[in-house]
């Protein structure tokens, strides 16, 4: 079976910006892809070219097995980062627009599009107008018009952008749906736990340059757990005494408790039973590592500043933040 | 292929249901209709009868038993059926058999009731002031309307003199102008009447020497002759010019504000995911257009009612149709491309202005030269502009509808100019528009525009 998507040294440059650079990618028609990245790392342009709506310098693109997005338009669903709807239309006409544009025959149209809107709980709005819908209801829309014909690909940039909680989970059991349907997807999102939550694998992307791309079990195996999660049973205990483990290299108080960042090449359990001996826990456990901080390591590596480096530790925090709270 | 048609449906039925868009096409027509019927019976005219007091000072004791006879309710009917049958003679056979012969019924429908004026002689020593008074005055029985002071010479001039004399005429404020104009046309009679009189000569026999009926031109060409039609040379040209401008209007305004909405709305980037930006150009460009040329049909359908019901239609040549419709295409498809160039380029309506001015200063153009080029097709002027695009199509139609159709290969060297200016136009068109969907912030200017077309 072919790849959804493969991108071979692609390239995209705006007057002295390069947006993308020698990006090569491959996603199997299975996966669950998360492409991640702070603002700017050229996510959405990748996506742009995927979609055949930009088109590369240099590089090579096969979607669902041909040269372009623009031979499998009717194969490929696409919500992307700034989406709209006619605000004037029926509900029910636009998704009859979207279906037609992307091939879907006449008969038969006007009751699928009625199931779409009963599956997510919509039904009977078909005559309103987009307009006279609540932003949630327009959200669950807009997927439709996504998904209205059934892609073999699914791509969604910064799907959970402006979502409140609520719709987020909303949104994430329509894409989980949609997988087990059996279409690839591919989502962008600069808040990383989102990825860690829904993806089978990960593409990190930073300043156009791919840093990472792969599954996410694997990311958790290979980078080894550093951080450990820690309550003192009695809330009155010398938690600085940890500090002075020579297993401890830093340690933080986080609002849950307490965080351990090990020297590299400890072994955890070794320093679990250290701690252990030093304060009673109410709490000891390893914590997984972070997209973020994985990211940031792998960053470093391409020798940045510290300062940039904590800038951009800063803004995907912050960024995660805003994704949470929103 | 189906994409495009698609699109093309959907932006030709959103526009014609939209309910702006059919009380627009019904604005025109009705306005019409307003002038034609609703304002005459709004204003009465039909039935206001001018009636009232006249006093007359007339020191040559001629004119006052000439004016007593003009303003005799069957005198004032007869100049009307005379006035009538002039109009008549010059009105195209249609009209003419639809009149028929106009009874004393159908004349005063046309005109409004017989006046009726009470005249009242005041002695020539009379103080005039004092009689102007009496102008103001308001009283239980009919109006006071006109004073008339007729000078001493109106009938028979001073000794050595030639010329005449004429009259005085005072009326109250707000009087009707009918009323003045009655007055007037009755002492015209009257005084024409007394001066021949008092020459001894016959009235009938002055009447028959002056009169020399217009008669109506015949045009000569080279493939027929037939009647001149006064004003329609000028009628159809500037008709034409007028359906091409409101057709590439229509289309050109709806297709700025349909992108301009679309991307404003952000559905342009879920489109694009569905077709490309040639398609999505091809299908609105297709859709407006259909558009266009149902307003155009309306208002091509509605003239040729008109010229039919007032028999005029074999003056015009059914192959213009054909015409207007070829150049309103090819018209069209330049402005229309290039305003939704702009669409795609700005981020709101207000932005879209600075770049329409040249578009609307060159839709203007031909406005300007209009009268030159409907009266002298032929000059060396009118010839040039009907090969410079974007205005040849214009120039050209003005030409075609002119009195001097120009010869079929100036025709159709214009058209074959015209379809290469709709390629250099549609190419323009689509670099912008592939560019400047998706560009926001900043709204570009001409220069950009150009740079993108380069770097596209």
């Amino acid at each position: 079976m072919t790849a959804a998507i493969v991108l071979k040294g692609v390239t995209k440059t705006f007057g002295r910006t390069k947006a993308v650079e020698n990006l090569d990618l491959i996603i199997p028609r299975d996966a669950l892809y998360g492409f991640i990245g702070p603002n700017g790392a050229g996510k959405t342009t990748s996506i742009r070219i995927i979609m055949s709506i930009l088109f590369p310098d240099h590089g090579e693109v096969s979607i669902l097995g041909f040269r372009s997005a623009m031979e499998a338009k009717d194969r490929i669903g696409y919500l992307p980062e700034e989406r709209g709807l006619y605000r004037k239309m029926s509900v029910g006409s636009f998704l009859s627009y979207m279906a037609k544009l992307k091939g879907v025959k006449d008969p038969g149209l006007q009751k699928r599009v009625e199931r779409a809107l009963e599956s997510v709980g919509l039904g009977g709005t078909a005559r309103k107008r987009c307009e006279e819908l609540s932003k949630g209801m327009m959200q669950k829309v807009q997927f439709l018009a996504a998904t209205i014909h059934q892609p073999d690909l699914l791509i969604l940039d910064e799907p959970f952008s402006g979502l409140d909680p609520v719709s987020s989970r909303m949104l994430r059991d329509l894409v989980q749906t949609e997988h087990r349907r059996g279409a690839a997807i591919l989502f962008s999102t600069h808040v990383m736990p989102h990825a860690e939550e829904l993806c089978d694998s990960v593409v990190m992307m930073h300043q156009g340059r791919k840093v990472l791309d792969e599954r996410i079990d694997r990311i958790r195996r290979q980078y080894d757990p550093r951080r450990i999660h820690f309550d003192p049973l009695d809330p009155e205990a010398d938690v600085s005494l940890l500090k002075a483990l020579p297993e401890v290299e830093d340690l933080q108080r986080t609002e849950g408790g307490h965080e351990l960042l090990l020297v590299e090449g400890t072994d955890p359990a070794q320093a679990m039973k250290r701690i252990v001996q030093t304060i009673t826990p109410a709490r000891l456990e390893i914590s997984r590592p972070r997209l973020e901080d994985i990211f940031i390591k792998l960053v470093a590596r391409g020798q940045e500043t510290r300062e940039s480096l904590d800038e951009l530790r800063a803004g995907l925090i912050d960024n995660a933040a805003k994704g949470a709270a929103v | 292929m189906k994409r495009v048609v698609h699109v093309a449906v959907r932006e030709f039925v959103v526009t014609v249901s939209n309910r702006a868009f059919v009380i627009g096409l019904l604005v025109m027509p009705a306005l019409l209709a307003g002038i034609g019927m609703l304002i005459p019976r709004l204003f009465n005219f039909r039935d206001f009868k001018a009636e009232g007091q006249v006093r007359i000072i007339d020191p040559t004791g001629l004119i006052v038993p000439q004016l007593r006879t003009a303003m005799d309710g069957r005198q004032i009917a007869a100049r009307r059926a005379e006035q009538t049958r002039r109009a008549l003679a010059n009105a195209p056979p249609m009209v003419r058999d639809m009149a028929g012969t106009p009874g004393d019924q159908a004349i005063q429908m046309a005109f409004g009731p017989v006046p009726d004026f009470r005249l009242e002689e005041r002695q020539a020593s009379a103080d005039i002031q004092t009689e102007k008074d009496w102008l103001m005055e308001k009283g239980p029985g009919l109006p006071h309307v006109a004073l008339i002071v007729v000078h001493p010479n109106a009938a028979i001039p001073k000794d050595g003199e030639t010329g005449y004399g004429t009259y005085d005429l005072y009326i109250p404020a707000n009087l009707d102008d009918r009323i003045d104009g009655e007055i007037q046309s009755s002492l015209r009679e009257a005084l024409i009447n007394a001066r021949g009189e008092a020459q001894s000569l016959n009235r009938e026999k002055i009447n028959a020497l002056i009169q020399v009926p217009r008669v109506r031109s015949v045009t000569v060409t080279s493939g027929d002759e037939r009647q001149t039609v006064r004003g329609f040379n000028i009628f159809l040209p500037v008709s034409v010019g007028a359906l091409l401008f409101i057709g590439v209007m229509t289309g050109g305004q709806a297709l700025l504000t349909s992108t301009v909405e679309e991307k404003s709305n952000r559905v342009i980037e879920v489109l694009l995911s569905a077709v490309s930006p040639m398609e999505l150009m091809a299908g609105k460009l297709i859709g407006q257009m259909a558009v266009s040329l149902l307003v155009l049909s309306l208002y091509i359908a509605m003239g040729l009612t008109v010229l039919t019901s007032l028999s005029l239609f074999g003056l015009f040549n059914p192959w213009l149709i054909l015409y207007i419709l070829i150049f309103f295409v090819i018209m069209y498809l330049v402005f229309g491309s290039l305003m939704m160039a702009i669409g795609a380029a700005v981020n709101e309506m207000r932005e879209a202005q600075g770049l329409m001015a040249p578009l609307i200063l060159i839709l203007i153009i031909p406005w300007i030269l209009w009268m030159p080029i409907s009266r002298n097709p032929d000059s060396l002027t009118s010839v040039a502009l009907s090969f410079i695009p974007p205005i040849n199509t214009f120039a050209m139609l003005l030409r075609m509808a002119s009195a001097a159709p120009p010869p079929w290969w100036q025709v159709w060297l214009s058209i074959l100019i015209g379809v290469g200016s709709v390629f250099a136009a549609i190419w323009f068109a689509a670099k912008v528009f592939r560019i400047g969907l998706l560009m926001y912030g900043k709204p570009p200017n001409l220069a950009t525009l150009i740079r993108w077309a380069r770097s596209a």
